[in-house]
């Protein structure tokens, strides 16, 4: 049991002066959450578009203003001269822009604006059919009435991507547990001046686990609770879900991590592999778009990805999304077998002279 | 015949703070010969080297070499030198071959590499990447860039640390045949034995100063008439220890070994082997022999040369 | 000359012979474009995006002339089937199969859409045919109630968010040709909608395009911000440098060969990430004229001189990397690169305009016709230049050649 004591102290200590790891673990998940939160908060959002207006012709002129005014999520600049329409598009001043010349709807656009002209043709795409209906006298026969679902109040797309950060950072978190910090250990052969003592070798994994434990707790809630601050995000945090995933997918990331410093030879680029997975997972596992927008062989890759049911899970344990019961406890019940599965396995890898 | 001087240091001086890593030395280094600063570590070797090498500036003194008078070393002089670096790395993704083409390219008139890998014995690993090579293959590797220019003068940092046995000896052999080629080497060592095995000159430091140059010989000659005693001395007891001081002065005794000075050989022998009776002491690994240079320094600072 | 060109060479042949190097510098720029160009070019386009959609018709029952309901099944049919041969329908469409309770598909359909596992639930409810037929039927300048289907969505959720706007869409035009067949629309007199794209030519500028110059730029970004400041440390922190520096070779060579290798390597990325671009994913730009040309080259410069500044503040390769890791992201996401600056508060803006990377990338863009974006010319090409002098400025005073002792 004293072992297992100084074991703790001594990676906690490791953890702590090494200061890189220690910003790394904290602060990076928050500057992501922050960055990501002001340059996405837009993304997927239909918020406010501003159209420009010109108008060359006085026919349906009533038509039109009723239905300009009839269109909620749109703010209007009305123009004196096509030109000066045009270079506003192009300067960015407007979002998009109609001219009505009497005959014809002429919408135009900036063709540069490549990943928001979708959102603007449909507004504009509403406003065409509105006004034409207005225009006969016809009222629509069928519509659609939007049911939302889910129970907190959304504050958009943010609101999912938070966990899946979380999620993310757990995963890095126990990933360069093993293939980063241990086999960095083993790399510099301290490993092997703490196996030659009468240290069990499971110990030293207890003991980073739990440090990594208690980073990811505190980290977790650090990033969760700045999101809520600085963006107003609200949560319905299952605690006792939330503390369990946490620790089940740290010691499972761990066991993920196990397999990488198993099948890389060299140590040293043990680190750089498990970098660029979680790169490829962080994008993969729908945390930033939807899987929908994935063809679909990426998106059965998405589906196998440790880091999608974690996120998945995460987010549920957080309240923005729901999940079956039993599929959130196979999650952590895989998690825990990786983990049960391959931590043996690891203490032998910690005991295993390095291979030149 | 007065053999040219190559390289003559005067006055040197450089500190750091209130340090004095080189506190004014002097010294003449004569043309196809080798010349060896030795000291323990801390003495102020590589900092005198690495002045006449170019990457460190003196705070004062002056550097005469190929007959010209410096403050620093210039380009033109780099040209005709060449370094060994105590410590100093390769890119590792690098061959062999495209190293020795990359230093061949710093110099004006570079000798063909086949011939320099040669003469280092590197030419079978002419394509092998540097993370491959071993301690002492890097080493020759590095030797064989410092010749690259056929230099007339060289500069060898501790050439020998850290390799093994056959790397050391591989090295002494390459210096003597430079040597035999007519070339001026300067070397820096802890190792006494490099000294005396390779060197025509010796120059020990200590604390920044010299405090002794000249031929090995004559130092351990100035030394005195004296003849050293050594046997192993690890199970003494600090009584018979006690009984031995008394009959003979000079003694020296770390726990490893016992050394006896004396200028009286046979008269010594018999006290000694009188008391090793007397005490039931065996003599193990008895041996007569010459002083040597760490004894030079010894009696000089009373400190070994190796701590 | 022949030194300067050997350390150029050797710091290229280094960076390829290293893998982790090579990864960063090649294979994830590579990465990069594949993906976002597979998964953003989707938007608002055919082919690839697939929303799982149900359906539920609880109008079934409906007489004759009044049955609507089939119609709108049909059509949601319609767009659950590829049009192509090996194409993605634009719905996987999920129905309740025979005999089940309706109340109880709808409520595990709801469930399912709470899970994440569909994106809409769509219910045509029962009397949607009278509804119709009332709307249809009532006398014209009477606003009367339209007939509504019920469509289940989740605000959080993009996807679903997405997917009922397209039923939304697909309802209206549904909704346009029951007014057409009931006689209350006219089509003949129906004011044609046209589209028109201001820009390079007269088409809406391809995602690829869009894309291209910003993957190269990151990499041309990851090379300075990684490269540069990791080989100089870590060449000098290993005394590979003092080699150098005992020999004739000299800081001022040294600094130009590097620099040259690190343009070759820029290059590199070019080009093969042009050749993908072009001849993987259709690209139609071009960089072959002067000022597209001059402003990649103001690029490689920039981050060559914006390494040399990282090199040094840093006093080891560790300490190096570790900067180089906490301006990665900031600079890159507040740049516009990937994605366009709306609504940013304005700390965050003061970081955009400050980023050399953000002008450099609305410049390249606008070089090649992609882009109007806000900065104007003299920003452009002064903004980087001003980091460039300060970085060498710094770098010249602070960045040591030599470890010290």
């Amino acid at each position: 049991m004293t072992a297992l004591r100084a074991l703790l102290v001594s990676e906690s200590r490791v953890l702590l002066r090494d200061r890189t790891t220690f910003f790394f673990t904290f602060a990076f998940p928050l500057i992501f959450v922050l960055i990501f939160g002001f340059v996405m908060g837009g993304f997927g959002n239909v918020s406010r578009s501003t159209m420009g207006l010109f108008v060359s012709s006085d026919a349906d002129r009533p038509t039109l203003d009723e239905t300009l005014d009839a269109a909620a999520s749109m703010a209007l600049e009305e123009y004196s001269s096509l030109e000066e329409m045009q270079e506003a598009v192009t300067d960015r001043r407007i979002d998009f822009a109609l001219h009505w010349d009497g005959a014809s709807l002429r919408f135009l656009y900036d063709a540069n604006r490549v990943q928001e002209n979708f959102a603007f043709a449909q507004v504009a795409a509403g406003l065409s059919s509105d006004f034409n209906l207005r225009r006969q006298g016809a009222a629509s026969a069928v519509s659609v009435e939007p049911i939302p679902v889910g129970e907190i109040a959304s504050a958009g797309w943010f609101q999912l991507v938070l966990p899946g950060i979380l999620a993310f950072g757990i995963l890095s978190s126990g990933l360069f547990a093993v293939s980063g910090h241990l086999t960095a250990m083993k790399e510099r052969k301290v490993l092997d001046r703490l196996i030659v003592t009468p240290m069990p070798p499971l110990a030293l994994l207890v003991a980073i686990a739990a440090v990594r434990l208690a980073v990811a707790y505190v980290s977790t809630l650090i990033t969760l609770f700045v999101g809520m601050g600085v963006f107003g995000l609200r949560y319905d945090v299952d605690w006792i879900r939330f503390a369990v995933l946490v620790a089940c997918a740290t010691v499972g990331t761990m066991g993920i991590g196990t397999i990488i410093a198993l099948v890389v030879r060299r140590p040293s680029s043990a680190s750089n592999v498990a970098n660029a997975l979680a790169i490829v997972m962080m994008f993969l596992a729908g945390i930033y778009f939807p899987v929908e927008f994935m063809p679909s062989f990426l998106r059965a890759i998405s589906a196998g990805l440790p880091l999608t049911h974690l996120a998945n899970a995460m987010r549920y344990a957080t309240g923005v999304m729901d999940m079956a019961e039993a599929e959130f406890w196979a999650i952590t019940a895989a998690f825990v077998g990786i983990a049960a599965l391959l931590f043996p396995i690891l203490a032998r890898y910690v005991v295993r002279p390095l291979r030149q | 015949m007065v053999e040219p001087v190559l390289l003559r240091v005067i006055d040197l001086v450089k500190h750091y703070g209130d340090v004095h890593a080189i506190n004014g030395i002097s010294f003449d280094v004569p043309s196809a010969s080798v010349f060896t600063l030795l000291g323990p570590n801390g003495a102020g070797k590589t900092t005198t080297l690495e002045i006449l090498e170019g990457i460190r500036e003196s705070d004062s003194g002056e550097i005469e070499v190929f007959g010209i008078r410096l403050r620093r070393v210039t380009r033109a002089v780099k040209e005709r030198m060449g370094v060994l670096l105590q410590d100093g790395g390769f890119e590792p993704y690098l061959k062999v071959r495209e190293i020795m083409r990359l230093f061949a390219s710093f110099f004006e008139s570079p000798m063909p590499i086949d011939h320099v890998l040669s003469q280092v014995a590197l030419s079978d690993k002419a394509g092998a990447l540097v993370r491959t090579l071993s301690g002492g293959q890097k080493q020759r590797l590095a030797v064989g860039a410092a010749l690259i220019n056929d230099p007339e003068l060289i500069f060898l940092d501790e050439p020998t640390t850290g390799l093994d046995p056959q790397a050391r000896r591989n090295m002494w052999s390459i210096v003597d045949a430079l040597r035999a080629a007519g070339k001026t080497i300067v070397l820096t060592t802890h190792y006494m034995e490099e000294a005396e095995a390779l060197s025509d000159r010796v120059c020990i430091m200590d604390h920044g100063v010299i405090i002794a140059q000249g031929a090995p010989r004559e130092l351990t000659q100035d030394f005195g008439e004296e003849t050293m005693i050594e046997f192993r001395g690890d199970e003494l007891s600090a009584d018979a220890l006690e009984k031995l001081r008394a009959c003979c002065v000079d003694l020296r005794a770390d726990g490893a070994t016992v050394t006896l000075e004396t200028e009286d050989l046979p008269a010594t022998m018999e006290s000694l082997f009188d008391w090793s009776r007397s005490q039931g002491v065996r003599l193990q690994n008895l041996i007569v022999r010459q002083p040597n240079l760490e004894d030079v320094f010894l009696s000089l600072t009373g400190r070994r040369l190796r701590e | 000359m022949k030194d300067v060109l050997l350390i150029a060479l050797t710091h290229v042949t280094t960076a390829i012979r290293e893998r982790v190097t090579l990864f960063w510098f090649l294979v994830f720029p590579v990465f990069m474009l594949v993906v976002l160009s597979i998964i953003f070019g989707q938007i608002g386009q055919e082919g690839e995006i697939r929303f799982d959609i149900a359906l539920i018709d609880q109008d079934r029952a409906a007489p004759a002339a009044r049955d609507f309901s089939p119609m709108i099944v049909e059509v949601f049919r319609e767009l659950a089937t590829p049009q192509l041969p090996g194409q993605e329908p634009l719905f996987a469409l999920h129905e309740p199969p025979d005999g089940e309770d309706p109340e109880g598909f709808v409520e595990r359909e709801v469930t399912a859409l709470r899970r994440g596992r569909r994106a809409a639930v769509v219910v045509i409810p029962a009397g949607f045919g009278d509804a119709v037929l009332r709307a249809i039927s009532a006398p014209m300048g009477e606003e009367p109630e339209p007939a509504r289907l019920a469509v289940y969505m989740s605000r959080t959720d993009t996807a679903s968010q997405m997917a009922s706007e397209i039923v939304a869409q697909v309802l209206s035009e549904i909704d346009r040709e029951i007014l057409i067949r009931s006689g209350r629309f006219d089509p003949s007199r129906e004011i044609a909608t046209e589209t028109v794209w201001l820009g390079r030519s007269d088409a809406e500028t391809r995602y690829i395009d869009f894309l291209l110059p910003g993957v190269i730029l990151m990499g041309f970004f990851a090379n300075g911000l990684f490269g540069v400041p990791g080989a100089i440390l870590f060449n000098r922190d290993r005394r590979i440098l003092r080699r150098y520096w005992v020999t004739p070779m000299s800081v001022p060579r040294f600094l130009a060969g590097f620099s040259l290798g690190h343009l070759a390597l820029c290059g590199l990325q070019f080009a093969l990430l042009f050749l993908l671009g072009r001849y993987g994913f259709g690209a139609t730009i071009s960089f072959a004229a002067p000022i597209p040309f001059l402003t990649l080259a103001l690029a490689a410069v920039t981050f060559l001189s914006f390494g040399f500044l990282i090199a040094s503040l840093a006093r080891t390769a560790n300490a190096g990397m570790a900067v180089a890791n906490v301006l990665n992201m900031p600079m890159m996401f507040l740049s516009g690169m990937f994605f366009p600056i709306v609504g940013l508060p304005s700390f965050l803006l003061a970081v955009v305009y400050v980023n050399p990377v953000s002008y450099l990338v609305s410049g390249l863009r606008a070089s090649v016709g992609v882009e109007s974006g806000p900065f104007s010319p003299a920003l452009l090409v002064g903004v980087p230049l001003g980091w460039i002098a300060l970085s060498m400025l710094v770098a010249a005073r602070r960045l040591k050649w030599d470890v010290e002792r």
